[in-house]
């Protein structure tokens, strides 16, 4: 086993943990915040992805279908958010199976849109091919997403501990009561915070049809992914969303090539592992 | 409503499910076969939701199991006592994995690693297509002899759903279903009266995984046919659903949603091509505008008496006052 051959699975994993990383972040503040465990988010993934598409076949702008993707995937958010959720507020049960139902019905009309072939986009010029150090290429494509994943989370880490906005995400997800006490309109911290965290999971739905394929199933697929991330890395804990990220793509990419008929087992036993000995996750707060 | 209009009520239903097939036409039985299959699976996760506060949306996995057991089985040559026992035991230890896995956690929390346990185990039929047959999944797998004719076969299913019922109906009464409903109110205090909180949840859920185990083996026999889909996401929402809709924590409401939904897709899916989008807006609507469920909307005075409203899970009354109608 050469040392380029595990370079190349360490940045497979890294480049997959970035997608994931955009998921879950934006899962996790989420449920951070307005404890909803938003099952629709897989679903909004696929939407932004379909859409990112349909923008680079129309427009071929790359830029312009991340926007239109993660536009897309917010405004499906926030009318879920105004319309559904908002009559279920503070029962956590509800509000879930609400999502749930959500997802069906996207990923129904996404395949009635798209039909069932997987579809992906062309990505442009500039991240097309492979970027060689030395010996070493490696696809440009896949070095964007890491590139992204770190700008967003370095943005939510400077917002969130900079800034006036940050200080009132830290304190409703602290205590909402209070945070509204002290005169802030807690519902509309809520819509912002489910706009953004849907904006994101299109973002990273657009960002991944230029890497994998946007098809009929890839939406529970994923979600899948970012459970077992934010189970591991412990559910509202942005540094935890990142730490399991990197964690289970990792693991995914090793366990591909080592144990390809057990891979999808492989990310599931560290979450069962953290389950029974640290059931908050990595970096959650114990109930 | 008095013990005696319970009684009859009783006798009236099981008189009906038995004259069922006499007037009936068969595709209409075969129909009321499957409600109840559905209605079992439903009724394994209400005993979870009703009784422990635990939504499971990944049943579905453990009936799959169960499912793949016995084709496995019947394709192997096994007799039919050891295909139903590897069945089982195979729901059993798939519910032990859920089991151990979930026992320190409740709510939301809850619910998401059960829909990711049941996302591995559809996984895990897609991929392991050695023994599951991947997407094509078994075909070929009969029904043992003894339940060969469709009539046979719904008054053994029928019969099974009535032993359920039963059971699910003393495990209510017992103390152990009073120790399930002290963890659901308050963890807390169920703890520091002695009570292990884990362990309760622990057999809670074995129990619910033996029911669903049950179903996974007539599911198969009735379609004698399983594939991944048996264990999809899809699969264990609708079932969420069922129970939802008929009301969560209430002895028939399994029974009733799993008829509205089976019934609805029977009929709907004629018409309508895009059935899941339905589904979805079901969900959607049923959460909404019926919290409580067909049989939890009843007028209190027709509902049974083991359906009447359990106490809130946040409520602080004391818990003397509120049992006193159980």
């Amino acid at each position: 086993m050469s040392a380029n051959f595990i370079l190349v699975q360490v940045m497979n994993g890294l480049s997959f943990g970035a997608l994931l990383f955009l998921l879950a972040s934006g899962f996790t503040l989420v449920f951070g915040l307005m404890r909803i465990v938003n099952l629709a988010h897989g679903a909004l993934y696929l939407a932004g992805g379909y859409v990112g598409i349909v923008t680079v076949a129309a427009t071929g702008s790359f830029f312009l279908a991340l926007l239109a993707g993660a536009v897309a995937a917010a405004g499906i958010g926030v009318i879920t958010e105004r319309f559904l959720l908002r009559r279920v507020r503070g029962n956590e049960l509800p509000e879930v199976l609400l999502t749930v139902g959500i997802a069906f019905v996207i990923g129904d009309l996404a395949l009635a849109i798209f039909g069932g072939n997987p579809q992906s986009l062309q990505a442009p010029e500039l991240l097309s091919g492979a970027l060689s150090f030395a010996s070493f290429g490696y696809p440009r494509y896949r070095l964007f997403m890491i590139v992204l994943a770190l700008a967003i989370g370095l943005g939510l880490y400077v917002v969130q501990r900079k800034t006036r906005i940050g200080a009132i995400m830290r304190a409703g997800v602290d205590d909402r009561e209070m945070t509204g006490m002290m005169g802030i309109n807690v519902d509309r911290v809520f819509a912002g915070m489910f706009l953004f965290g849907s904006a994101l999971a299109g973002l990273a739905g657009v960002a991944a049809a230029g890497q994998l394929t946007m098809r009929p199933g890839a939406d529970t697929d994923i979600l899948l992914f970012a459970l077992v991330v934010v189970i591991v890395g412990g559910l509202g804990s942005v540094e935890g969303a990142a730490v399991g990220s990197i964690l289970i793509g990792l693991i995914d990419s090793f366990a591909r090539v080592w144990i390809p008929e057990l891979s999808y087992f492989a990310v599931f036993a560290p979450m069962a592992l953290v389950l029974v000995l640290r059931p908050q996750g990595l970096f959650g707060m114990p109930e | 409503m008095s013990r005696l209009t319970a009684l009859v009520l009783s006798a009236a239903g099981l008189g009906a499910v038995y004259a069922a097939p006499y007037v009936l036409p068969s595709f209409v039985i075969s129909l009321i076969t499957l409600v109840f299959i559905s209605g079992l699976v439903a009724m394994s996760i209400n005993l979870l939701a009703g009784e422990a506060g635990l939504v499971s949306i990944g049943h579905a996995g453990i009936a799959a199991a169960a499912s793949y057991g016995i084709a496995w089985a019947t394709l192997n040559g096994m007799g039919v006592g050891s295909r139903v026992l590897l069945a089982l035991g195979l729901a059993l230890v798939v519910s032990a994995v859920f089991g151990l896995t979930t026992m320190y956690t409740r709510g939301i929390v809850y619910l998401m690693i059960s829909l990711a346990l049941g996302m591995v185990a559809y996984g895990l039929a897609l991929r392991l297509s050695g023994l599951t047959g991947g997407q094509n999944g078994l075909t070929g797998i009969v029904r043992p002899d003894f339940v060969d004719l469709w009539w046979q076969f719904y008054f053994f299913t029928a019969a099974i759903f009535v032993l359920a019922l039963l059971a699910i109906w003393v495990m209510r009464r017992s103390p152990f279903g009073l120790t399930l409903r002290a963890v659901r109110d308050s963890e807390t205090r169920a703890a520091s009266l002695g009570y292990s909180v884990a362990a309760t949840k622990f057999i809670a859920t074995m129990l619910s995984g033996l029911l669903a185990g049950i179903a996974g083996v007539l599911a198969v026999w009735n379609s004698e046919f399983i594939s991944p889909a048996a264990a999809s996401f899809a699969r264990s929402a609708m079932a969420v659903v069922m129970v939802i809709l008929g009301g969560t924590g209430t002895l028939f409401g399994p029974l009733a949603g799993a008829a509205v939904v089976v019934g609805a897709e029977h009929w709907l899916s004629s018409y309508v091509e895009r059935w899941p989008t339905l589904l979805g807006l079901a969900f959607i609507a049923v959460v909404i505008f019926m919290p409580k469920g067909l049989i939890g909307q009843l007028p209190r005075r027709l509902r049974p008496e083991t359906d009447r409203p359990q106490k809130p899970a946040e409520s602080i009354e004391p818990e003397a006052t509120t049992h006193t109608s159980a």
